[in-house]
């Protein structure tokens, strides 16, 4: 089913990136304090890839369709060792593996991804202002 | 009274109600666990009816389930899509509307009132 | 198709009457072109073409219906159109109708 417009397409497409990008941010917040024994990998933060749709049937060529999730790309999962006898999963030298995520950029990428959604669905309500303002030409 | 284009819009209008009803119903459903979402398809239907020159007769309204890959418990309705489609089918429902108005008024017109 | 014979024979007599009248005298602007004419084609315009708005429109409409309309002001314009020429063939139609019958009522 194709949009009526091709801005909304395009915003279809980007609310789903977005909302994506958050679900990827909520695991890795969800996952921060996920301890691994010190032998295994730590917990390696989601990372989403998004690229360009280009394919046609929009408006103009060289106009695209917005963006896509091309794949989820894992961070480093080497992680820190961090010294804790009394933890369950110590280790002889009492080293535990915890993921090293920042939750700094986690929180800032959150802010940027809750505000990308909000403007796509801005984007959305123009284009239907416009869709019905042209519905009305020539109209009494 | 009925030609072409009378026929194409009602037949338009049929189709898209039918998918706003299923649309809603699918957004209703968004949490229920093994709930697989339902689209409405009548576009190529409809092409064909025009084509044969019975817009209304010729038109089969089908619905089936998505296809979309289910979450943990079960369900594939994805919220964004629904709600973008309701605007989408909203606006092209407010289009089929208008056109059928025009013709009724060119109609009218023609008839001197 | 008899509409099409009237509004043809309106639309030439409608063309004539315009080249009868002088040309409407310019103001202080140099405009490139006198205000007249251009309305005067668009309304013999609209005459001759009635039969290709109304198709235009309608063709349209069933693109609206079945999705593949891609820009919606195609359709509402072509509609507009296709209204505005019917009432003006139908304007012109009830004048013509009245002063034949304004003519006939004339007693010598």
């Amino acid at each position: 089913m194709s949009a009526v417009f091709s801005a909304l397409e395009s915003s279809r497409n980007g609310l789903s990136v977005y909302k994506t990008w958050l679900d990827a941010i909520a695991d890795n917040i969800a996952n921060v304090n996920t301890v691994r024994p010190a032998g295994e990998d730590a917990f390696a933060a989601r990372y989403v890839v998004a690229e360009a749709v280009d394919y046609g049937g929009a408006a103009a060529p060289g106009i695209g369709n917005g963006a896509r999730v091309q794949r989820v790309a894992f961070g480093s999962d080497e992680g820190r060792l961090v010294y804790s006898p009394g933890h369950p999963y110590a280790d002889a030298e009492g080293m535990i593996r915890v993921p090293d995520i920042d939750m700094n950029e986690q929180m800032t990428s959150m802010i940027v991804a809750q505000r990308s959604y909000q403007a796509n669905v801005s984007v959305v309500e123009r284009a239907r202002a416009a869709y019905e303002a042209a519905l009305r030409i020539g109209s009494r | 009274m009925q030609d072409l284009a009378l026929g194409a819009l009602h037949g338009a209008l049929r189709g898209l109600s039918a998918r706003q009803r299923v649309m809603a119903d699918n957004v209703a459903n968004v949490e229920t666990p093994k709930f697989l979402a339902s689209q409405v398809d009548f576009e190529d239907s409809l092409r064909e009816a025009i084509a044969g020159g019975d817009p209304l007769g010729g038109l089969q309204v089908t619905s089936r389930h998505s296809l979309a890959p289910t979450g943990p418990n079960g369900n594939n309705v994805s919220l964004d899509e629904e709600m973008l489609g309701l605007v989408d089918t909203g606006l092209r429902y407010q289009l089929a509307v208008e056109g059928m108005n025009a013709k009724y008024r060119l109609l009218r017109t023609a008839m001197g009132r | 198709m008899a509409v099409e014979a009237i509004t043809g024979a309106i639309a030439s007599a409608v063309r004539s009457a315009g080249t009868a009248l002088p040309s409407l005298p310019t103001t202080g602007a140099q405009a490139a072109a006198p205000s007249g004419e251009g309305f005067r084609d668009m309304v013999v315009g609209a005459l001759d073409d009635l039969q290709g708005l109304h198709g235009t429109a309608d063709s349209l409409a069933v693109q609206a219906a079945t999705g593949d309309l891609a820009d919606v002001h195609e359709y509402t314009i072509a509609a507009t159109q296709a209204e505005l020429a019917t009432q003006l063939t139908v304007a012109v139609r009830d004048k013509a109708v009245e002063a034949f019958n304004d003519i006939m009522r004339m007693q010598f």
